[in-house]
Protein backbone atom coordinates (compact mmCIF):
# COMPACT_ATOMS: atom_id res chain seq x y z
CA UNK A 1 0.00 0.00 0.00
CA UNK A 2 2.69 2.22 0.75
CA UNK A 3 5.09 1.43 -2.00
CA UNK A 4 2.37 2.31 -4.54
CA UNK A 5 1.10 5.28 -2.52
CA UNK A 6 4.53 6.78 -3.12
CA UNK A 7 4.69 5.59 -6.66
CA UNK A 8 0.94 7.53 -6.72
CA UNK A 9 2.49 10.34 -5.35
CA UNK A 10 5.78 10.87 -7.46
CA UNK A 11 3.44 11.04 -10.61
CA UNK A 12 1.41 13.09 -9.70
CA UNK A 13 4.41 15.25 -8.26
CA UNK A 14 5.86 15.28 -11.97
CA UNK A 15 2.95 15.93 -13.06
CA UNK A 16 2.11 18.57 -11.37
CA UNK A 17 5.39 20.09 -11.97
CA UNK A 18 5.25 19.64 -15.66
CA UNK A 19 1.57 21.70 -15.38
CA UNK A 20 3.03 24.65 -13.52
CA UNK A 21 5.95 24.37 -16.44
CA UNK A 22 3.75 24.51 -19.08
CA UNK A 23 1.06 27.38 -17.34
CA UNK A 24 4.81 29.67 -17.03
CA UNK A 25 5.70 28.34 -20.69
CA UNK A 26 3.25 31.23 -22.92
CA UNK A 27 3.74 29.31 -26.17
CA UNK A 28 1.22 26.59 -27.72
CA UNK A 29 3.57 23.78 -27.40
CA UNK A 30 2.62 24.08 -23.92
CA UNK A 31 -1.14 22.90 -23.95
CA UNK A 32 -0.13 19.65 -25.80
CA UNK A 33 3.10 19.02 -23.34
CA UNK A 34 0.44 20.02 -20.42
CA UNK A 35 -1.76 17.54 -21.51
CA UNK A 36 -0.12 14.64 -23.43
CA UNK A 37 2.65 14.32 -20.44
CA UNK A 38 1.08 16.18 -17.65
CA UNK A 39 -2.35 14.74 -18.27
CA UNK A 40 -0.78 11.03 -18.58
CA UNK A 41 1.46 11.82 -15.57
CA UNK A 42 -1.24 12.69 -13.37
CA UNK A 43 -3.65 10.35 -14.69
CA UNK A 44 -1.37 7.44 -13.98
CA UNK A 45 -0.47 8.44 -10.69
CA UNK A 46 -4.51 8.90 -9.87
CA UNK A 47 -5.28 5.50 -11.39
CA UNK A 48 -2.51 3.56 -9.34
CA UNK A 49 -3.96 5.70 -6.29
CA UNK A 50 -7.58 4.18 -7.01
CA UNK A 51 -5.94 0.78 -7.93
CA UNK A 52 -4.34 0.86 -4.41
CA UNK A 53 -7.35 1.88 -2.89
CA UNK A 54 -9.56 -1.11 -4.41
CA UNK A 55 -6.83 -3.65 -3.97
CA UNK A 56 -6.29 -3.29 -0.37
CA UNK A 57 -9.49 -3.14 0.95
CA UNK A 58 -10.87 -6.49 0.32
CA UNK A 59 -7.51 -8.18 2.10
CA UNK A 60 -7.87 -5.78 5.25
CA UNK A 61 -11.52 -7.19 5.28
CA UNK A 62 -10.02 -10.51 5.25
CA UNK A 63 -6.82 -10.07 6.78
CA UNK A 64 -7.79 -8.12 10.08
CA UNK A 65 -11.04 -8.49 10.93
CA UNK A 66 -11.42 -5.42 13.53
CA UNK A 67 -13.55 -6.28 16.67
CA UNK A 68 -16.61 -4.70 17.43
CA UNK A 69 -15.36 -2.36 20.32
CA UNK A 70 -11.90 -1.66 18.69
CA UNK A 71 -13.12 0.04 15.74
CA UNK A 72 -11.31 3.48 15.09
CA UNK B 1 -9.00 31.69 -12.81
CA UNK B 2 -5.85 34.11 -13.57
CA UNK B 3 -2.46 32.12 -14.21
CA UNK B 4 -0.70 33.29 -10.52
CA UNK B 5 -3.67 31.64 -8.52
CA UNK B 6 -3.41 28.26 -10.75
CA UNK B 7 0.43 28.14 -10.24
CA UNK B 8 -0.46 28.86 -6.28
CA UNK B 9 -2.90 25.86 -6.61
CA UNK B 10 -0.51 23.26 -8.82
CA UNK B 11 2.58 24.18 -6.61
CA UNK B 12 -0.10 23.53 -3.13
CA UNK B 13 -1.09 20.31 -4.17
CA UNK B 14 2.60 19.41 -5.43
CA UNK B 15 3.78 20.19 -2.05
CA UNK B 16 0.67 17.97 -0.47
CA UNK B 17 1.85 15.24 -2.49
CA UNK B 18 5.28 15.02 -1.53
CA UNK B 19 3.80 14.45 2.33
CA UNK B 20 2.14 11.83 1.31
CA UNK B 21 5.27 10.34 -0.55
CA UNK B 22 7.32 11.55 2.36
CA UNK B 23 5.02 9.82 5.16
CA UNK B 24 2.59 7.47 3.52
CA UNK B 25 1.96 6.07 7.20
CA UNK B 26 -0.58 9.32 7.54
CA UNK B 27 -2.91 7.55 5.36
CA UNK B 28 -3.43 5.36 8.31
CA UNK B 29 -5.66 7.43 10.29
CA UNK B 30 -8.78 8.34 9.00
CA UNK B 31 -7.99 11.85 8.73
CA UNK B 32 -4.74 10.81 6.41
CA UNK B 33 -6.81 8.56 4.40
CA UNK B 34 -9.37 11.52 3.42
CA UNK B 35 -5.95 13.69 2.70
CA UNK B 36 -4.65 11.02 0.78
CA UNK B 37 -7.66 10.92 -1.08
CA UNK B 38 -8.37 14.77 -1.52
CA UNK B 39 -3.98 14.63 -2.65
CA UNK B 40 -3.82 11.83 -4.94
CA UNK B 41 -7.07 12.20 -6.54
CA UNK B 42 -9.50 15.33 -6.45
CA UNK B 43 -6.46 17.93 -5.77
CA UNK B 44 -4.54 16.69 -8.96
CA UNK B 45 -7.72 16.75 -11.03
CA UNK B 46 -8.77 19.49 -10.67
CA UNK B 47 -5.49 21.06 -11.19
CA UNK B 48 -5.17 19.39 -14.26
CA UNK B 49 -8.63 21.31 -15.81
CA UNK B 50 -8.28 24.35 -14.11
CA UNK B 51 -4.90 24.47 -15.87
CA UNK B 52 -6.38 23.25 -18.94
CA UNK B 53 -9.10 26.01 -18.55
CA UNK B 54 -6.32 28.34 -18.14
CA UNK B 55 -4.48 27.19 -21.32
CA UNK B 56 -7.67 27.37 -23.20
CA UNK B 57 -8.24 30.95 -22.50
CA UNK B 58 -4.88 31.52 -22.89
CA UNK B 59 -5.12 30.16 -26.96
CA UNK B 60 -7.35 32.82 -27.51
CA UNK B 61 -5.30 35.71 -26.90
CA UNK B 62 -3.45 37.51 -30.06
CA UNK B 63 0.06 37.05 -28.52
CA UNK B 64 -0.87 33.61 -28.13
CA UNK B 65 -1.34 32.82 -32.06
CA UNK B 66 1.51 35.58 -32.85
CA UNK B 67 3.92 33.51 -30.41
CA UNK B 68 4.07 31.50 -33.65
CA UNK B 69 6.89 32.68 -35.81
CA UNK B 70 5.19 31.59 -39.02
CA UNK B 71 2.54 34.89 -38.01
CA UNK B 72 4.38 36.88 -37.25
CA UNK B 73 4.02 39.07 -40.66
CA UNK B 74 0.04 38.39 -39.54
CA UNK B 75 0.71 39.92 -35.99
CA UNK B 76 2.66 42.68 -38.17
CA UNK B 77 -0.54 43.45 -40.93
CA UNK B 78 -2.44 44.25 -37.64
CA UNK B 79 -0.50 47.64 -37.48
CA UNK B 80 -0.39 48.91 -40.99
CA UNK B 81 -1.47 52.71 -40.98
CA UNK B 82 -3.65 52.44 -44.00
CA UNK B 83 -7.69 52.15 -43.61
CA UNK B 84 -8.17 49.94 -46.58
CA UNK B 85 -6.47 46.98 -45.09
CA UNK B 86 -9.53 45.16 -42.96
CA UNK B 87 -7.48 43.60 -40.52
CA UNK B 88 -5.50 46.46 -39.37
CA UNK B 89 -8.35 48.24 -39.42
CA UNK B 90 -10.66 46.67 -36.96
CA UNK B 91 -7.60 45.91 -34.56
CA UNK B 92 -6.45 49.93 -34.31
CA UNK B 93 -10.00 51.20 -34.23
CA UNK B 94 -10.85 48.09 -31.44
CA UNK B 95 -13.50 46.89 -33.30
CA UNK B 96 -12.39 43.74 -32.57
CA UNK B 97 -10.95 43.09 -28.81
CA UNK B 98 -7.13 43.85 -29.82
CA UNK B 99 -6.24 40.79 -27.19
CA UNK B 100 -8.11 38.50 -28.52
CA UNK B 101 -7.89 39.80 -32.28
CA UNK B 102 -7.22 36.75 -34.21
CA UNK B 103 -9.79 34.22 -32.21
CA UNK B 104 -12.82 36.78 -32.80
CA UNK B 105 -12.29 36.64 -36.48
CA UNK B 106 -10.76 33.72 -37.19
CA UNK B 107 -13.29 31.44 -34.98
CA UNK B 108 -17.11 30.76 -36.11
CA UNK B 109 -19.30 31.92 -33.82
CA UNK B 110 -21.75 28.66 -34.42
CA UNK B 111 -22.09 26.07 -31.37
CA UNK B 112 -18.70 24.51 -32.13
CA UNK B 113 -17.27 27.00 -33.49
CA UNK B 114 -14.84 26.65 -30.29
CA UNK B 115 -14.04 23.14 -30.30
CA UNK B 116 -13.13 23.57 -34.61
CA UNK B 117 -10.80 26.84 -33.91
CA UNK B 118 -9.11 24.76 -31.43
CA UNK B 119 -8.89 21.43 -33.23
CA UNK B 120 -7.57 24.13 -35.87
CA UNK B 121 -4.55 25.29 -33.75
CA UNK B 122 -3.57 21.57 -32.47
CA UNK B 123 -3.68 20.56 -36.43
CA UNK B 124 -1.11 24.20 -36.85
CA UNK B 125 0.48 22.88 -34.27
CA UNK B 126 1.05 19.61 -36.19
CA UNK B 127 2.30 21.12 -39.22
CA UNK B 128 4.21 23.68 -37.50
CA UNK B 129 6.21 21.21 -35.25
CA UNK B 130 6.41 17.84 -37.22
CA UNK B 131 5.05 18.75 -40.91
CA UNK B 132 6.43 21.50 -43.65
CA UNK B 133 4.61 24.72 -42.41
CA UNK B 134 4.05 26.97 -45.54
CA UNK B 135 5.53 30.30 -46.02
CA UNK B 136 3.71 33.24 -44.43
CA UNK B 137 1.90 34.74 -47.52
CA UNK B 138 1.31 31.78 -48.88
CA UNK B 139 -1.32 30.31 -45.80
CA UNK B 140 -4.56 30.61 -47.19
CA UNK B 141 -8.44 29.71 -45.24
CA UNK B 142 -9.82 26.13 -45.06
CA UNK B 143 -12.55 27.65 -46.46
CA UNK B 144 -14.01 31.18 -47.78
CA UNK B 145 -14.88 33.42 -45.24
CA UNK B 146 -17.69 33.28 -43.37
CA UNK B 147 -19.74 36.33 -43.63
CA UNK B 148 -21.74 35.13 -40.43
CA UNK B 149 -18.37 35.97 -38.53
CA UNK B 150 -18.49 39.92 -39.39
CA UNK B 151 -22.09 40.00 -39.18
CA UNK B 152 -22.26 38.84 -35.79
CA UNK B 153 -20.85 42.61 -35.08
CA UNK B 154 -21.82 44.32 -37.96
CA UNK B 155 -25.86 42.89 -38.43
CA UNK B 156 -28.10 46.27 -37.60
CA UNK B 157 -25.31 47.98 -37.25
CA UNK B 158 -26.14 51.49 -39.28
CA UNK B 159 -23.05 51.77 -41.26
CA UNK B 160 -23.67 48.31 -42.28
CA UNK B 161 -27.51 48.26 -42.96
CA UNK B 162 -27.80 51.94 -44.40
CA UNK B 163 -24.38 51.94 -46.38
CA UNK B 164 -24.40 53.17 -50.19
CA UNK B 165 -23.18 50.50 -51.39
CA UNK B 166 -24.73 47.86 -49.87
CA UNK B 167 -27.82 49.14 -50.54
CA UNK B 168 -27.42 50.10 -54.16
CA UNK B 169 -28.74 47.16 -55.66
CA UNK B 170 -31.52 45.59 -53.70
CA UNK B 171 -30.38 42.14 -53.86
CA UNK B 172 -26.92 43.08 -52.58
CA UNK B 173 -27.92 43.31 -48.59
CA UNK B 174 -29.97 40.23 -48.54
CA UNK B 175 -27.46 38.26 -50.46
CA UNK B 176 -24.64 39.50 -48.20
CA UNK B 177 -26.87 38.42 -45.28
CA UNK B 178 -27.09 34.86 -46.85
CA UNK B 179 -23.72 34.33 -47.19
CA UNK B 180 -23.91 34.46 -50.86
CA UNK B 181 -22.10 37.44 -51.52
CA UNK B 182 -18.79 37.30 -49.56
CA UNK B 183 -17.74 40.55 -47.91
CA UNK B 184 -14.21 39.60 -48.41
CA UNK B 185 -13.87 37.60 -51.94
CA UNK B 186 -16.63 39.35 -54.04
CA UNK B 187 -14.31 42.41 -54.40
CA UNK B 188 -15.53 44.54 -51.82
CA UNK B 189 -13.11 44.09 -48.73
CA UNK B 190 -10.16 41.69 -50.30
CA UNK B 191 -7.55 43.65 -48.61
CA UNK B 192 -7.09 41.65 -45.42
CA UNK B 193 -3.71 40.87 -44.33
CA UNK B 194 -2.08 40.81 -47.91
CA UNK B 195 1.45 39.45 -46.13
CA UNK B 196 3.78 39.21 -49.11
CA UNK B 197 2.22 42.12 -50.86
CA UNK B 198 2.82 44.90 -48.91
CA UNK B 199 4.61 47.41 -51.07
CA UNK B 200 5.62 50.73 -49.29
CA UNK B 201 3.17 50.93 -46.80
CA UNK B 202 3.49 52.60 -43.28
CA UNK B 203 3.04 50.66 -39.57
CA UNK B 204 1.39 52.81 -37.31
CA UNK B 205 1.87 51.86 -33.49
CA UNK B 206 -0.39 52.72 -29.93
CA UNK B 207 1.91 55.29 -27.82
CA UNK B 208 2.21 53.95 -24.26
Amino acid sequence: MNRRLRISGVLVIIGLVVEAICLLWSRPIAFVVLVVFGGALIGTGVLIFLHSLASVAPDSAHSSPVAPGNRQ
Amino acid sequence: MPTIATEVLVLFSAILACLIVVRPEITVTRAGKILAFGVLFFLPIFSLAVGMQNEMTRSESTSFCLSCHIMESYGKSLHIDDPSYLAAAHFQNHRVPADEACYTCHSDYAMFGTIKAKLGGLRHLYVYYLGKPPLPQDIKLYKPFNNQVCLHCHLGARSFEEGVVHNADPGTLPAIKANKLSCISSGCHEIVHNVGHWGDVKFWYQKN
